[in-house]
């Protein structure tokens, strides 16, 4: 190969289609962690049951949702699902099913975490001054333990957009997929997925400072604790 | 017989175990080599970040976030198709991947390392110093031994996490278990079956190598206590997997 002639006026051309992609991976990671919430929900409120069967059987989902690959899990959905119990999923769909188990996982430590993470003694002081269980948990321990789950969340969130780049692989038209047709068309697969990979360096660690200023605001008032 | 009524139909899987397995020891190949080099990239840039020098602090900073926030899969594209192009090196599929996941997770880990070695008490230091030792000595025999202690649970994190990645790679035909998984299959028609069994295999990877992880670390912890009082506390949550 004598030579190499780069070609990035490629990028500078594709660049609405890479945008569009680029719109269609954050619809994908936001269902993905609309989901990941509900389904992290109920396995920390499960967690946290009185029941004691209710409580392994909780971690035993979480254990087996963060220990599969997501790219595992996509598959199954998408083609192991559908085909045995002939449910038509569309690639979108599954890829934000397959998000959502992983990142619901997550989610669920970061819950629990959050919850664990406030003082005892704050409920205790709740429930003494005469609120119902339910007020002392609304009033008084998710307040406190949102400052902490916010920002994690941020971070399972940076992970599921991470994530979300697989879903190409079924056929999503993502930024990836538009980077490798384009790339197949021009023979500059260098240039695009330089192109895509700054692009979602710049996000995430965009996404991740936020993160750092939320927490920072949110830790404002608590100096006093 | 006509196995397709069956809800869960074993023979396919049975009859392409070999393979399976052959797939599943490739994976867990990639994984282990990956983590290796991550490893060894991983402390190179942590003490880079840790150097008395902005410029090479500026470097491994970069280095961090750069492959901190790359998804494993564009960097899987980039390397296997993207360098053939541009500069002419052509790297096997396996290699290609191996690199992928050393450079993702020495990321990662250049951080965690920095932070163990910030955690071993100041104080350590200057005593080792106090006793005539070279500075060079005092990281080797005194620093990074407790930091070493530090870093084992989140290094281990960082494995399970390489192992779940590595099934990535069968995007660049890397044979490992989910690319046999997928080819198997289409030949059979079976996804529903193949997968399961991939993703079981995947979870009893990840639960031997999580369990070693634990009991690795309880005999550490008898070893130093310093190290008993920083493990027993909160353990910082994993990231999610690209």
């Amino acid at each position: 190969m004598d030579g190499y002639q780069y070609n990035w006026n490629v990028v500078w051309q594709s660049l609405p289609e890479l945008r569009q992609g680029l719109i269609i991976t954050l619809q994908v990671s936001i269902m993905g962690m609309s989901l990941a919430i509900v389904f992290g929900l109920l396995c920390a409120i499960g967690r946290l049951s009185q029941y004691g069967y209710i409580r392994k059987f909780s971690v035993a989902v979480i254990d087996f949702s963060r220990s599969i690959p997501l790219f595992v899990l996509l598959f199954w959905v998408y083609y192991g699902l559908s085909l045995k119990f002939s449910i038509n999923l569309t690639a979108f769909q599954a890829g934000a099913i397959a998000l959502g188990i992983t990142g619901g996982a997550y989610m669920a430590e970061v819950f629990r975490g959050g919850i664990n993470a406030v003082d005892f003694g704050q409920r205790e002081a709740a429930l003494a001054i005469g609120l119902t269980q339910s007020k002392a948990f609304n009033l008084v321990v998710l307040p406190q333990a949102i400052r902490i789950i916010v920002p994690q969340a941020v971070n399972v969130y940076v992970g599921l957009l991470k994530g979300a780049t697989i879903v190409s692989v079924i056929g999503v038209a993502d930024m990836i997929y538009v980077a490798q047709y384009i790339s197949l068309n021009s023979f500059t697969p260098f240039e695009m997925y330089s192109a895509v990979g700054v692009a979602f360096i710049a996000l995430t660690v965009s996404i991740a400072g936020l993160a750092f200023l939320l927490e920072a605001k949110l830790n404002k008032g608590r100096s006093r604790g | 017989m006509d196995n397709s009524q069956l809800f869960f139909d074993f023979a396919p899987i049975w009859q392409a175990r070999t393979l399976l397995l052959e797939g599943f020891g490739i994976a867990m190949f990639s994984a282990v080599a990956g983590i290796f080099f991550a490893i060894l990239l991983g402390l190179i840039v942590a003490l880079m970040r840790l150097s008395r020098y902005r410029a090479l602090r500026a470097i491994a900073f970069t280095y961090t976030q750069l492959f901190r926030g790359v998804p494993l899969y564009v960097l899987v594209l980039w390397i296997y198709f993207g360098l053939v192009y541009a500069v002419g090196i052509d790297i096997p599929r396996i290699p290609s991947g191996i690199i992928a996941l050393a450079l993702l997770n020495s990321g990662y880990l250049s951080e965690t390392f920095r932070s163990g070695i910030l955690a071993v008490e100041k104080g350590q230091r200057e005593a080792g110093e106090a006793l005539g030792l070279r500075p060079w000595q005092v990281s080797r025999f005194i620093v990074l031994p407790q930091a070493g202690r530090i870093v084992v649970p989140p290094t281990g994190n960082q494995f399970v996490d390489a192992i779940k990645d590595s099934a990535i790679l069968s995007i660049i035909g890397v044979p490992e278990l989910m690319k046999v998984a997928q080819e198997q299959a289409n030949m059979y028609y079976r996804p529903f079956e193949f997968y399961t069994v991939a993703g079981l295999l995947y979870l009893i990877a990840v639960i031997i190598v999580s369990k070693g992880i634990s009991k690795l670390e309880q005999r550490l912890a008898r070893f130093s206590r310093a190290s008993k009082e920083a493990s027993s506390g909160e353990r910082r949550p994993s990231e999610v997997g690209g």
